[in-house]
């Protein structure tokens, strides 16, 4: 029994003493403060960055055109016009519209019968306008040239205000228009259009309203 | 001269095709059970493919609410903004379709209406830049044609809108400066003239849908013309215009 319990004891100094191996070292599991004259180490990322940039959506609701076609001037006959147009679509029913065209007028039937008549001088036949117009699409659809064809196409109505110089003078006018825009691509577009200047003037006599209508196909591109 | 103007035109619409040509495209994925492309950018055009969800689209261009997309397999139509808006970016992240300008706080203004300038009838214009939420630049440039004469008037300055916050009435009120140009069209000795001109202002805005509003001004105008006589002139107008 006491040679048991020397064992026991011997074994217990002996473990006891293998403590004296291990210092002077640094235990794992704890945090040591950094020497104060170390470099600390920035770990420096081997992946290069990745510069994403979205694409840019480019609108396109601009249009731009040229006309021409034929403008009845009101007791001056019909005549030759031409001019040019640009638009900004709001929404798919509205658009705003600015148009500028120039004419030259015709003679009267007094002119006609007796020549020696002037009613407007030659430099006073020159008709320009310009307009600006609110359009509304009223009604879109599609245009069918043959069996597997089919083009876009939009009847718009129009109204607007805007200057007619005619006879060396300006007058306001009202202007009201019906046309129908079909889409050969997505970015070209042939117009037809009906419209109607409206204005008033005493250049045969009295003051009149005179209607002045003009038909014209025109193309635009839309940017 | 027309052939030269629709030479000149289509030159430049393909030019345009092939600069866009070259581009890198936007691409999305489709999140929603489908998406439906259309023939043309509206609500009357027929729907003509549609791409399943987890598919790839490329944005093209838009055209107001609409936008010109192609499927995986080549096909081209018309996306709705809304269904589009509900896409994603191949990283996840919402697709960048830009949202509608906030009314309270756009910046450009461009629009024309109709007014009555000194009992003649008045075609204007404008162009309005907001250097605040309330307070704006404008350049107006309009045109009075009357019996007697004609008058061109352009003029600058600067507008407070009271409350920017209310969308549909909110009133306004300005002051500028400015030139006219009179043509006299009563013959014998037609007189042209520039005068100089300044004006205070009382008016209203009010929203209408998307990017589209109206605008409602009185103006007061003090002339001072070349007797050194000061003309007193009122006007009031209505337009309509697209804000950005």
């Amino acid at each position: 029994m006491e040679i048991r319990l020397g064992s026991v004891l011997l074994a217990a100094a002996l473990l006891s003493g293998c403590g004296w191996f291990h210092r002077g070292e640094k235990p794992q599991n704890q945090v040591v403060a950094e020497e104060p004259d170390s470099e600390p180490t920035v770990v420096e990322p081997q992946v290069n960055r990745r510069d994403v940039k979205t694409p840019h959506i480019k609108a396109k609701d601009l249009e731009v055109g040229a006309y021409f076609g034929a403008l009845s001037i009101q007791d001056f006959g019909v005549n030759p016009v031409y001019g040019v147009r640009l638009a900004y679509h709001v929404s798919e029913d509205i658009f705003f519209e600015g148009f500028l065209a120039t004419s030259k007028a015709g003679t009267t039937s007094l002119e006609d019968e007796f020549p020696e008549i002037t009613v407007v001088s030659n430099a006073g036949r020159r008709f320009t306008y310009y307009d600006l117009d609110l359009g509304y699409n009223v009604l879109p659809g599609e245009i069918f040239l043959g069996r597997g064809r089919a083009f876009n196409s939009q009847l718009y109505v129009t109204v607007g205000l805007g200057d007619v110089k005619f006879a060396e003078t300006d007058q306001f006018a009202l202007n009201f228009g019906v046309g129908e825009r079909l889409l050969i691509t997505d970015w070209l577009a042939l117009h037809l259009d009906v419209r109607d200047h409206v204005f008033e003037t005493s250049l045969t006599g009295r003051a009149k309203n005179v209607d002045n209508i003009e038909a014209t196909l025109g193309l635009t591109t839309f940017f | 001269m027309t052939r030269l103007l629709a030479s000149v035109l289509l030159l430049q619409a393909i030019c345009v095709d092939f600069a866009y040509a070259g581009e890198r495209l936007l691409e999305l994925v489709v999140t929603q059970p489908f998406l439906e492309m259309r023939s043309g950018p509206g609500r009357g055009y027929p729907v003509v493919y549609v791409v399943g969800r987890d598919e790839v689209v490329k944005v093209l261009y838009s055209r107001t609410d609409w936008y010109k997309v192609r499927a995986p397999q080549g096909e081209e139509g018309w996306a709705r903004r809304e269904e589009l808006a509900r896409t994603v970016l191949p990283s996840g992240e919402p697709a960048p379709i830009p949202p509608y300008p906030g009314f309270a706080s756009h910046r450009w203004e461009f629009g024309a209406g109709y007014g009555v300038y000194n009992r003649q009838n008045l075609v204007t214009s404008y162009a309005d830049f907001g250097l605040t939420d309330s307070i704006d630049i404008e350049g107006v440039l309009q045109q009075a044609l009357g019996t007697l004469d004609n008058r061109v008037v352009a003029t600058i300055g600067l507008r407070h809108t009271f409350i920017p916050e209310w969308k549909w009435f909110s009133p306004t009120a300005g002051l500028g400066t400015g030139y006219q140009h009179i043509a006299d069209k009563v013959p014998p000795a037609p007189r042209e003239a520039d005068n100089q001109l300044a004006y205070v202002s009382l008016g209203a805005r009010g929203f209408i849908t998307r990017r589209f509003m109206w605008r409602a001004d009185w103006r007061h105008y003090v002339v001072f013309n070349n007797l050194n006589v000061y003309e007193d002139l009122e006007e009031w107008k209505f337009g309509l215009a697209v804000f950005f």
